[in-house]
């Protein structure tokens, strides 16, 4: 296997007197979906912060593509091609699809927005993504299905010319067809080539489209395994208790 | 001793290989089909004209390059003059479509299937090919008609052995269609929708690529289309992939087919629905509604999942360790019930499937959805076109 697109070694990350990451390592490959996952608490949100620039880390190495670097704020990460998707979308419902894709990014040909340009680049997006629900891209937000908004969400973070995309929780609150689309979505982004982190509470999203699974128990980094490798009952344990047979926390780290 | 090829022999290969590759790929510069077959630009030329001439691709200067220099011709494939007509006949209805080269479809239509035999089923169908036929342009020209369908094909005439759950044993189904629509149709090929699926993935889908694939076909049946090394696993007389007649539980159900316990009877959609209590209920919406259930909270509904899940999981790790396939594609409703229960498919297979079998195996959902049958049908109509476009 090649270099991880991400690999973060050792990060230790607290709010006052609470470690909240304590020595965390991930690695994440292009074109894989790597599962984050953990019980409420276990610091998954706050090691998507710290990815995105949000939350600077105390101490350990970020390194992208092997390359050390510094990510002290969101452009920074946008810079190296980190896009996140947060659970709220954070989509304008009075704004149409073209005017949310590139809301604060608007493309110009002199003083003027360049429209066209901008809507063409929204089309072709989101037809690489094979996405046939949606109508028009001069539809207004408010106007689009649960399904519809996390697919312009996901659209929007693929614009970029992103190389990671961060996915937090994208099926929650949705049906089951929406369920279904959304998660064949996440599959074509690293079918196409990007890295995929897909934060998910629900066994069969993650069993369904991710190639690793990274579980977070209170903090640390129980493990991370390859899908194929682990079953369900075991994923659970490490959710629950920090380790799984051979594979997790070793005992002391468990019992802490 | 053999004579190497003729002359006649490698233009006819060549000609197929350049049309086989706009079908495929669609639209494409002379510079680009120079270098994707290796042939020399005059060769290139000489084919596209040879092509053109006969009205199977057509060449258009691109809208704008943004490069120096004269650009070279695109060549795309005359989809809306050269066409097949595809239909799929499944257990409750019939689509109906005609489809392009280039595989694009340009128009399509459907109606539940009648009850009864093959000419029964095949009225609706010419019915059908005979409405589209009227909005067609004069100078287009049809090349066939493929079907696919859910039973045991025979390859070399299209006589379907057995369709357990359309109720039919040796029914000459091309035959029929064909007998109503002499003139329209210069050909009729028949195969099983499993195995077209898996064409269709294979040839514009989610498979593309790659070639060691198991594509699962389920509805009411379970059939497997098995693409190993690049060629179609059909058998001796077209009827393998009939994965879903493994016995799995020999103390279980009886089989449509007549055996007991077979592997559909635990994973077709009679079992999750009798699982979750809802007998009486048919087709892909109630096994949405199930799946439904089941994510909402409903413990019967759940169980059922599950319990259908594991049974999906025991099968496709045999397979793998049989086949040693790259890709295996969930189709049918069998992409809703692995969706929601992947937990389960995965993790038997990662505990049955031996470690240097299952280590590179992905698991997947179609790309052409429910279009996938129709494009495979159709593939199967253009296949001689492709093998000999002048002859």
């Amino acid at each position: 296997m090649g270099t991880p697109l991400l690999e973060l070694r050792g990060i230790n990350k607290s709010f006052g007197p609470v470690q909240v990451l304590r020595d965390v390592a991930l690695t994440v490959h292009p074109g894989e979906v790597t599962a984050l996952i953990g019980d409420n608490g276990a610091g998954k949100s706050t090691l998507v912060k710290c990815i995105g620039g949000i939350y600077p880390i105390d101490s350990g190495e970020y390194l992208m593509e092997g390359k050390p670097v510094h990510v002290h704020n969101p452009r920074d990460a946008a810079s190296h091609g980190v896009e996140i998707v947060y659970q709220d979308l954070a989509l304008c419902d009075n704004l149409d699809i073209v005017q949310n894709m590139f809301l604060g990014r608007e493309k110009k040909s002199g003083m003027i927005l360049d429209e066209p340009t901008m809507e063409q680049l929204a089309q072709q997006t989101l037809a690489g993504l094979s996405v046939r629900t949606v109508k028009s891209v001069r539809q207004q937000v408010s106007s689009l299905s649960g399904g519809q908004r996390q697919t312009v969400a996901i659209a929007k973070a693929v614009l970029w010319n992103s190389k990671l995309v961060i996915l937090d929780e994208p099926t929650a609150a949705l049906g089951v067809a929406q369920t279904q689309q959304v998660l064949e979505l996440v599959r074509r982004l690293a079918d196409n080539g990007l890295a995929v982190v897909l934060i998910s509470h629900n066994m069969n999203d993650v069993f369904a489209v991710s190639d690793q699974i990274a579980a977070l128990y209170l903090g640390r980094m129980a493990a991370q395994v390859k899908t194929s490798d682990v079953t369900h009952s075991q994923v659970v344990e490490l959710i629950t208790s920090g380790r799984s047979g051979t594979l997790g926390l070793v005992e002391e780290g468990a019992a802490a | 001793m053999r004579a190497g090829p003729s002359q006649e022999e490698i233009r006819r290969q060549n000609l197929g290989a350049l049309l086989r590759f706009v079908h495929v790929r669609g639209s494409i510069s002379r510079a680009e089909l120079t270098s994707e077959l290796g042939l020399n630009r005059s060769t290139i030329g000489a084919l596209t004209a040879d092509l053109a001439a006969v009205g199977l691709v057509s060449e258009e200067a691109p809208r704008e390059t943004g490069r120096a220099g004269r650009p070279s011709l695109v060549v795309r494939p005359s989809s809306d003059l050269v066409y097949a007509y595809a239909a799929s006949v499944e257990v409750d209805r019939i689509r109906v479509a005609r489809v392009g080269l280039g595989g694009v479809i340009l128009d399509q239509r459907e109606a539940p299937r009648p009850h009864g035999e093959a000419i029964e089923a095949v009225r609706p169908v010419a019915e059908f090919v005979a409405q589209m036929a009227e909005s067609v342009k004069p100078q287009a020209r049809c090349i066939g008609a493929g079907i696919a369908v859910c039973g045991l094909v025979r390859r070399e005439d299209g006589l379907v052995r057995l369709g357990p759950h359309l109720g039919w044993l040796d029914e000459p189904l091309g035959h029929a269609l064909q007998d109503r629509l002499p003139d329209l149709l210069p050909q009729v090929a028949v195969g099983n929708v499993a195995d077209l699926c898996a064409l269709a993935e294979h040839t514009r889908g989610v498979a593309v690529g790659c070639d060691n694939i198991i594509y699962m076909y389920g509805d009411v049946g379970v059939g497997a289309g098995i693409i190993a090394g690049g060629r179609r696993v059909t058998g001796h007389g077209g009827y393998g992939g009939e994965v879903g007649h493994m016995v799995v539980n020999p103390h279980g159900r009886p089989c449509g087919c007549g055996s007991r316990g077979c592997w559909e009877t635990e994973i077709g959609e009679q079992a999750l629905l009798r699982a979750a209590g809802r007998d009486t209920a048919l087709g892909s919406e109630a096994v949405l509604a199930v799946v439904e259930a089941a994510a909402r909270g409903d413990a019967t509904a759940q169980v059922a999942v599950r319990q259908v899940g594991d049974w999906l999981g025991f099968g496709v790790a045999n397979l793998v360790n049989i086949f040693n396939p790259e890709l295996v594609i969930f189709g049918g409703t069998l992409r809703d019930v692995y969706l929601a229960s992947a937990a389960q498919v995965r993790s038997r297979l990662n505990s049955i499937g031996l470690p240097a079998t299952r280590e590179h195996v992905r698991l997947r959902t179609p790309k052409l959805g429910g279009d996938a049958a129709l494009l495979g049908a159709a593939e199967l109509a253009f296949e001689q076109l492709l093998a000999d476009p002048l002859g």
